[in-house]
């Protein structure tokens, strides 16, 4: 046991002694996650402030403006009432307002003749959330001013005869529209952008210990270090585990440094601590298990260099480190899922969003875990054989 | 002439790296690809749909949300599973209609359809918003139904049938849209947002990057050497400088193929473009020999480099749009040239535009290259001296 | 000078320190050494004479444990060399200088002191020791990369030392050394055998062997083809001469012909001169430069050398010692 504390101790001092490893394992990590609370850090919600033109004020018109100040859309929508629809369009085009709505002259008592004045929206290609806002409000509103006419219509097409219309249209005005949305709310929390990206960030540059790690083993053996330690009455076993253990405790130092700054500092959420380091643990598992991969595949210190290089990008790319995976294709969600990083996001996020402890994260553990057994076995392996050919 | 000696055997010795081939290479076709197929739209919403298939009323209900413009359907078999979806932001609303909904739409209640959305999230409830604008679009057809079939009897089915059919043709107050604000101030989505933006990330970043070369070149003595022949110091500094151009506008021009060529991105005008991948690549290039000259070891630079193009990448918008960001944010990414490049691509991408809307932005570019450059070249001739 | 406390001669191990058997290994189709036996007492320096490429460092490699041989045993004291407790007896000190660059002198020396199972207060006094003996104390917190080449050695070395161990084992270490530093390296070596301690020493250098080993196996190509001490060593060759030519022009033709010559019973070409083992070499002067006008060689000195190490090696091998 002795050796292994030895060697990891030995492998930890060099490490600090290259900046660039703290440079890559803490300090840009922490810049990353800095400018992104900086630039994401404000009202995350945005607020549709939305300029409507009544030209008419009609009675309708009127409804229309109720619709728009709706409980639900309170925090979401400021109505901003403007003068005419020439005051909407400058508005919007000078973003003073997101998106608008024009109510023309006469549209109130043109909505039961032949041929209704229609609605405008106005839009910005800039701001689609808000244009969206305002076109469906519209349309949902309309759809109730239409449903008479529709029901009316289509008794008439059904067989009844035509002079029943003025009876039919009686009948039918202020028909209620039985399909109805009742909204409800998950109860989870939202997950914000930091609150993401900051565990993202911080799985990513965690990885780059693969690299420092594999890469000082070659160092080690050209040096002649590798044999000179064997030498002495330790077994390979030791040298390997010596640096498994080097890489287990910069890789854990690392996160939990970057969870603790990013958690206090800067706004992110990381869940249920103990559920949070459960999975930062076993992907620090998957750390060193890459690691002796690494080590037992490639052959000198440029290899490693490439092979980790590759290995690092191409997990962290296809496990959501760069991206939003939750937005991206379900292809690409389903190869996340062949990632440990991909898995420890599902993690941390679950956590986020639900509130949960433990229990939310055992399948993400457990995914983790099987990935770094199986690398690592094969891994250990390897770089037992490395390291004594 | 001896420059071009001492850049051709620096890319020469870039070619053999294999590492700096991926980072150069593979890595910006892979991320470009990832991001690309991630960003793909701003406008619409996915939804899930929960007992979508259940009876023939929630399929017609499901056709309307799958026709709906804003509106992206994901069928989900139950709720909860609909609801996690939207919990982990990969749907945006969970649409459930009851598993008896076409009992229900033919008897005469009301009818409810729950949407699972959060109030406080702005793209849930513009989704949510949405859905129930489609709702009401199917409730009047219903509506409709139900009062032929009170009125005159027969079947609710063919009444709702002969409903759904007269419902685009009935004179009816319609909502149209009016662009009033149609220059675009962010990249378009998909590739033409990935592409760009990481071309000016990556050529950025590996550029800065192999400044590490020049770093263990001048470690191993090598200038040293070399400067022993009768090699002026002023032909080491332009034949490096001409090197680390050629690397990044090779890059930046792989890039620009792969786009159009794989991914269907428009570069824009052909000119514009041009000149813009041309003073880019000596930004480039400027940041790298500068790099160089302002690192110890090949190490730092491999570390810093990266770290330095990522932190600037962030703040210039080739991680998000900038338009998304505080006023102040804006204004200090602009301290960096990538904002400014960024700028200039959707200007050429987003709002189709030509040499004369970008010549500021390219003017500052180069003034930039320029800065980098002559930095380099001054700081690179001392450490020769 | 170095002195170390004396290591206690366990009289319980019975027999030479080291003992090695039949020693054979293979890398893949070409043999580094066969059929390899040799023992050392405690208190002996032993030198492994040969040119490059003969297999003193494969053998070093298993004395230490760091190879296991293909077939043949070795054991220090008794246990496999491959084992912990032989290899707690074991200081290897590499030919190459292999310490931490990034590593202070005292960093250096407390971790390979550790993998020793040195710790406390006794690796503190070992380190402190081995500073002072490298006259390294005042730089022991600078780190070692900063360190010249000499200061770098003498550390490689005393990194051996820390352990007290009863035999070292030294490969090539005088390579690339200057003089002045190579004599102290010897002296070195001489009192560590003094101590008690047993040294095996590989070289290329005869003079080296010469100076301070009490015997020397000769090997080449594997093979352990002489064993013993110098004068057992040179005293085989008998009346043997070898006679040093110095020439300027095609050496290797005036070794050819002069293998020709009879009376000469070995010819090689090395440091620009032609060694020659023969017999009588005296009388046979005339032959050889006659030889020499023939292979249109200009002879610039002729040295008639007594027998010794570079001679056993000439005969038993045909070869020079040195390339």
């Amino acid at each position: 046991m002795r050796p292994v504390l030895v060697i990891a101790a030995k492998d930890l001092k060099q490490r600090l002694r290259d900046r660039s490893a703290i440079v890559l394992a803490l300090l840009a990590p922490l810049a990353v996650a800095a400018l992104m609370s900086a630039a994401f850090g404000g009202a995350e919600n945005v607020h549709a402030t939305l300029a409507v033109a009544n030209e008419d004020h009609g009675a309708v018109a009127t409804g229309l403006l109720a619709a728009l100040h709706a409980p639900e859309l309170g925090r979401l929508v400021t109505v901003d009432e403007v003068r005419s629809a020439s005051a909407a369009t400058q508005a919007v085009r000078s973003g003073s307002a997101d998106a608008g709505i024009v109510i023309p002259a006469g549209f109130s008592a043109s909505v039961l003749t032949a041929s209704p004045e229609a609605l405008s929206t106005v839009t910005s290609v800039n701001d689609t959330v808000a244009a969206e806002l305002a076109s469906s409000v519209t349309q949902a509103f309309t759809a109730r001013l239409n449903g008479d006419r529709l029901a009316v219509a289509t008794a008439l097409a059904a067989g009844a005869p035509a002079s029943h219309l003025q009876a039919l249209a009686r009948d039918a005005s202020g028909l209620e529209l039985p399909v109805d949305v009742v909204q409800r709310a998950l109860g989870a929390r939202q997950l914000s952008t930091i609150s993401y990206f900051a565990p993202a960030m911080a799985i990513f540059f965690v990885l780059f210990v693969v690299s420092f790690t594999s890469r000082s083993f070659f160092v080690e053996r050209e040096q002649g270090m590798i044999e000179r330690a064997l030498a002495a009455p330790i077994s390979a076993r030791h040298v390997v585990a010596g640096k498994a253990l080097s890489a287990f405790v910069l890789a854990a130092t690392s996160l939990a440094v970057i969870g603790v700054v990013t958690g206090t500092a800067f706004g992110a959420d990381w869940g249920d601590p103990l559920g949070a380091i459960l999975v930062s643990l076993a992907m620090v598992l998957s750390v060193v298990a890459l690691t002796a991969l690494v080590i037992g595949v490639a052959r000198t210190e440029r290899q490693a260099e490439t092979v980790s290089s590759i290995v690092v990008f191409c997990l962290a790319l296809l496990g959501g480190n760069f991206v939003l995976v939750s937005v991206a294709p379900p292809l690409l969600r389903r190869l996340a899922l062949f990632t440990p990083n991909g898995w420890a996001l599902r993690g941390y996020t679950d956590l986020a969003t639900t509130g949960g402890g433990v229990g939310t994260v055992v399948v993400p553990v457990l995914a983790i875990l099987a990935f770094a057994a199986v690398v690592g076995v094969a891994g250990l392996l390897l770089a037992r054989r490395a390291v004594r050919p | 002439m001896s420059a071009l000696r001492i850049a051709g055997l620096s890319l020469r010795r870039l070619a053999r790296d294999r590492a700096a081939l991926f980072f150069m290479v593979a890595l910006p076709v892979l991320v470009i690809t990832v991001v690309g197929l991630t960003v793909r739209s701003f406008s619409t919403f996915p939804v899930g749909v929960v007992n979508g298939r259940s009876s023939a009323a929630a399929v017609e209900l499901t056709a309307v949300l799958e026709r709906w413009p804003s509106l992206e359907v994901h069928e989900y078999a139950t709720s909860s599973a609909a609801s996690t979806a939207v919990r982990r932001s990969e749907i945006a609303a969970a649409v459930v209609i009851p598993s008896s909904f076409g009992r229900e739409i033919a008897a005469s209640g009301p009818v409810e359809i729950e949407v699972v959305a959060e109030r406080a999230n702005s793209t849930q409830q513009a989704a949510a918003t949405a859905v129930q604008a489609a709702v009401s679009q199917f409730s009047a057809r219903v509506a409709a139904a139900r009062f032929t079939t009170a009125q005159l009897g027969g079947d609710f089915a063919a009444n709702l049938a002969l409903a759904t059919g007269l419902q685009g043709s009935v004179p009816q107050v319609r909502s149209t849209t009016v662009v009033a604000d149609d220059s675009q101030q962010t990249l378009p989505a998909g590739f033409s947002y990935s592409a760009p933006t990481m071309l000016v990330l990556f050529v950025f970043i590996n550029a800065v990057a192999g400044g590490a070369t020049i770093i263990s070149t001048r470690r191993l003595g090598m200038y040293e050497r070399i400067l022993a022949a009768p090699v002026g110091a002023g032909s080491v500094v332009l034949g490096e400088m001409l090197a680390a151009f050629a690397a990044a506008l090779a890059q930046a021009a792989l890039i620009v193929l792969v786009g159009a060529a794989a991914f269907g991105v428009s570069w824009g005008d052909p000119l514009a473009a041009t000149l813009l991948v041309l003073v880019w690549s000596l930004v480039g290039a400027g940041a790298g020999v500068l790099a160089g000259t302002l690192f110890r070891t090949p190490q730092q630079a491999g570390a810093l480099g990266p770290t330095i193009g990522i932190a600037f990448g962030m703040l210039g918008g080739c991680m998000w749009p900038l338009s998304i960001v505080s006023h102040a944010m804006r204004t200090v990414g602009h301290l960096t040239p990538q904002a400014w490049a960024v700028d200039a691509w959707t200007t050429l991408l987003a709002r189709h535009g030509t040499l004369p809307d970008v010549t500021t932005k390219l003017g500052v570019l180069a003034a930039f290259a320029a800065g980098f450059l002559l930095l380099a070249a001054a700081r690179f001739r001392r450490s020769l001296a | 000078m170095i002195r170390l406390a004396a290591p206690v001669r366990d009289p319980a191990v019975a027999g030479p320190l080291l003992r090695c058997e039949g020693l054979t290994r293979r890398f893949g189709d070409r043999v580094a050494v066969e059929g390899v036996s040799l023992s050392l007492p405690a208190g002996e320096v032993y030198g492994l004479l040969g040119p490059n490429g003969a297999g003193k460092t494969t053998t070093i490699k298993m004395v230490c444990g760091l190879t296991a041989p293909d077939r043949g045993t070795v054991h220090v004291a008794g246990e496999p060399a491959t084992s912990a407790r032989a290899r707690r007896l074991v200081g290897y000190v590499p030919q190459d200088v292999a310490l931490y660059p990034d590593l202070t002198a005292r960093e250096n020396l407390r971790f390979l002191g550790s993998l020793y199972g040195l710790s406390g207060g006794v690796l503190r006094e070992r380190v402190a020791e081995a500073l002072e003996l490298t006259d390294l104390t005042d730089r022991a917190r600078e780190r070692v990369g900063s360190y010249s080449g000499g200061m770098k050695r003498r550390l490689n070395m005393a990194a051996g030392l820390l352990h007290h161990p009863r035999l070292l084992v030294l490969d090539e270490p005088t390579v690339g050394v200057d003089p002045q530093s190579r004599f102290a390296i010897l002296e070195r070596v001489r009192t560590f055998a003094g101590q008690g301690m047993a040294v095996l020493y590989t070289t290329h250098y005869m003079e080296e062997a010469d100076r301070i080993c009490d015997r020397v196996g000769i090997i080449d190509h594997g093979h352990l083809v002489a064993e013993g001490t110098r004068r057992e060593l040179v005293a085989k060759l008998g009346e043997k001469d070898r006679i040093e030519l110095g020439a300027l022009g095609d050496l290797e033709r005036l070794a050819e012909l002069s293998r020709q010559v009879p009376g000469v019973e070995g010819a090689g070409v090395a440091d620009h001169c032609v060694h020659l083992v023969a017999t009588s070499g005296r009388e046979l002067l005339p032959a050889l430069l006659e030889a020499a006008d023939r292979a249109e060689v200009d002879i610039t000195s002729v040295d008639v050398v007594e027998p010794d190490l570079e001679a056993v090696f000439l005969h038993l091998t045909g070869t020079a010692l040195r390339e």
